[in-house]
């Protein structure tokens, strides 16, 4: 029972983190992508790789996936400095699909379909994290460090230039503000966040495949932005703490056939999102409206 | 008016400036100068290309040909937010707030420059916010969300904005459309105060009230070409304009 706590437990951290990420450009910037699962593949997949062929050095494998992620980022970040709104989803959408492509057949790197196996715990300064509990541990270290950093970005002044490109990208660059840099930057920070998740993941689960990195877990974690609330500190968090319990309070309902348990978690993801934006648009921790009632 | 604190310094220079839109032509050879220190008014009906003028020297549209100088730099082909820095800043028709953020924070942003990871979040002046919160009453208001607040709030903050710009140049699209009373005149006072610090101001206005008091120069421009400027006592006593102002071009 413990050690089935503890997996939900690193999972959800992982899975805040990326939520955190993607609130980032998604709340305060006003980017909505649906590309966040490639950034946190090319982060798994880039651990793994240096873990299983160089080190399983934690520092170093982080450190490479974050970078290589914010490298990638910018292909992100291109369409997102020319194009806004439904014409960025439908972007990312493409990017999405450009990625899974790629960690499905790009064989001699990730593995293809079958993915990347056996990759080793990461160590730190010699020590070996076998320990679920310890990995739990540096898990919500991880998550704490990401809250309190996204918390020091968004509320000094880059989170303020960030908002006013959101909410006025025009009026913003007639007050001086360097918009393409801005976006530039804030989708770099997002996705090496998000490449620091896919260092967790890989390092926990010991086996990526593509099957982890699909629009549907973009669209997952998208869902936890907007249920814990866009453009709030722990709305994601929040967001991703429902969405990763209510699959396991499913089974403990006896009535429900487990066979059709997932079929009933997506119906109430549906109906949750549906009452939200009926109700409460602004998320459980956004408030009960973003926009003035007329 | 406030001809004292005019000067001969030609901060803005226009010359011979032409945009098209596909077949409509919407700035027609225009050329003027807005001098340092001075009140600019363009009047002129619906469609005479007065924003368009707006958007040509902020940089938001590329002008066909002409061009269009600050302090004697040409601004063709530099970027909004490079023209906002050198001081020439503008409001919007439809205000443009950052609507989601508080008044305090519409203002701290403007005064925010430059945006890097390692910024401080008190770097802008708090004297100078609660400078600009006092004068535009806003004070009481400065938690609440642009988009909670009243109308005549909304047209407040935006100026409250370009106050906080620290620009040279304040280009002011229908500041005073919809206003009472009592908020237009503590508008006018305003303006008029931050003219005599030496803010050069150019304002489209259909209010001729606003025209009447503010203005020390009026350019009326009609179907995208001037047709005259002058004092306001000139331009709005010309049958002539007034004819086309009011929408009788027989």
């Amino acid at each position: 029972m413990i050690a089935y706590l503890q997996n939900i437990a690193v999972l959800f951290c992982i899975n805040a983190i990326l939520a955190l990420t993607l609130n980032f450009i998604m709340g305060y910037a006003g980017i909505f992508s649906l590309a966040h699962a490639i950034f946190f593949g090319v982060g798994a997949y880039t651990t793994a790789y240096i873990a299983l062929h160089f080190s399983d050095s934690l520092l170093l494998c982080m450190g490479g996936s974050a970078l290589l992620t914010a490298l990638l980022s910018m292909a992100l970040a291109l369409p997102a400095l020319r194009v806004r709104g439904e014409y960025f989803v439908a972007a990312s959408m493409g990017l999405q699909v450009i990625g899974v492509t790629i960690f499905s057949e790009w064989k001699s790197v990730t593995g293809g379909l079958g993915g990347m196996i056996g990759i080793p715990r990461p160590s730190l300064f010699g020590y070996i994290f076998n320990d679920d509990l310890a990995f739990l541990v540096l898990c919500v270290l991880i998550l704490l460090m990401v809250i309190g950093l996204t918390a020091l970005l968004v509320r000094g002044s880059f989170g303020r230039s960030l908002m006013a490109i959101r909410d006025s990208e025009s009026a913003a660059q007639s007050y001086g503000k360097h918009v393409n840099a801005v976006k530039a930057l804030s989708v770099a920070v997002s996705a090496a966040l998000a490449g620091v998740a896919g260092t967790l993941y890989a390092f926990y689960m010991s086996f990526i495949n593509v099957e982890s990195f699909t629009l549907e877990f973009s669209i997952l974690l998208m869902a936890m932005v907007i249920i814990g609330g866009t453009g709030t500190l722990f709305g994601p968090v929040v967001g991703a703490a429902l969405l990763m319990s209510l699959p396991a309070a499913l089974t403990y309902l006896p009535f429900l056939p487990p066979s059709e348990l997932g079929t009933i978690q997506q119906i109430i993801y549906g109906i949750a999102m549906v009452l939200l934006m009926m109700f409460r648009p602004g998320g459980l921790i956004g408030g009960r409206s973003r926009e003035k009632s007329a | 008016m406030n001809t004292s604190m005019q000067t001969n310094d030609i901060l803005l220079q226009i010359r011979n400036l032409n945009k098209n839109f596909g077949g409509l032509q919407a700035i027609s050879d225009v050329t003027m100068d807005l001098p340092a220190g001075v009140i600019t008014t363009l009047v002129g009906p619906n469609g005479a290309g007065k924003t368009t003028l707006f958007n040509l020297i902020t940089g938001h549209i590329v002008p066909t040909s002409g061009s269009v100088h600050w302090l004697g730099q040409p601004l063709k082909g530099i970027e909004p937010w490079r023209i906002a820095r050198m001081g020439i800043a503008r409001t919007f028709q439809d205000l443009r707030l950052f609507s989601q953020m508080t008044v305090e924070e519409n203002i701290m942003t403007v005064m925010e420059r430059n945006s890097w990871l390692w910024q401080s979040g008190r770097t802008a002046a708090e004297k100078r916010v609660n400078e600009i919160l006092e004068e535009t009453q806003l004070a009481d208001k400065r938690h609440e969300r642009a988009v909670d607040l009243a109308y005549a709030e909304r047209k407040f903050l935006s100026l409250a904005r370009i106050m906080a710009s620290q620009a040279k140049l304040w280009l002011l699209d229908e500041p005073a459309s919809g206003l009472d009373p009592r908020s237009f005149e503590r508008f006018v006072a305003l303006l008029r105060n931050y003219a005599a610090r030496g803010i050069t101001i150019c304002i489209i206005e259909h209010n001729l009230d606003i025209v009447i008091k503010l203005s020390d120069r009026v350019a009326f421009l009609d179907q995208g070409k001037l047709l005259a400027q002058g004092s306001s006592q000139e331009i709005l006593k010309d049958p002539h304009l007034a004819a086309i102002y009011f929408g009788d071009r027989s």
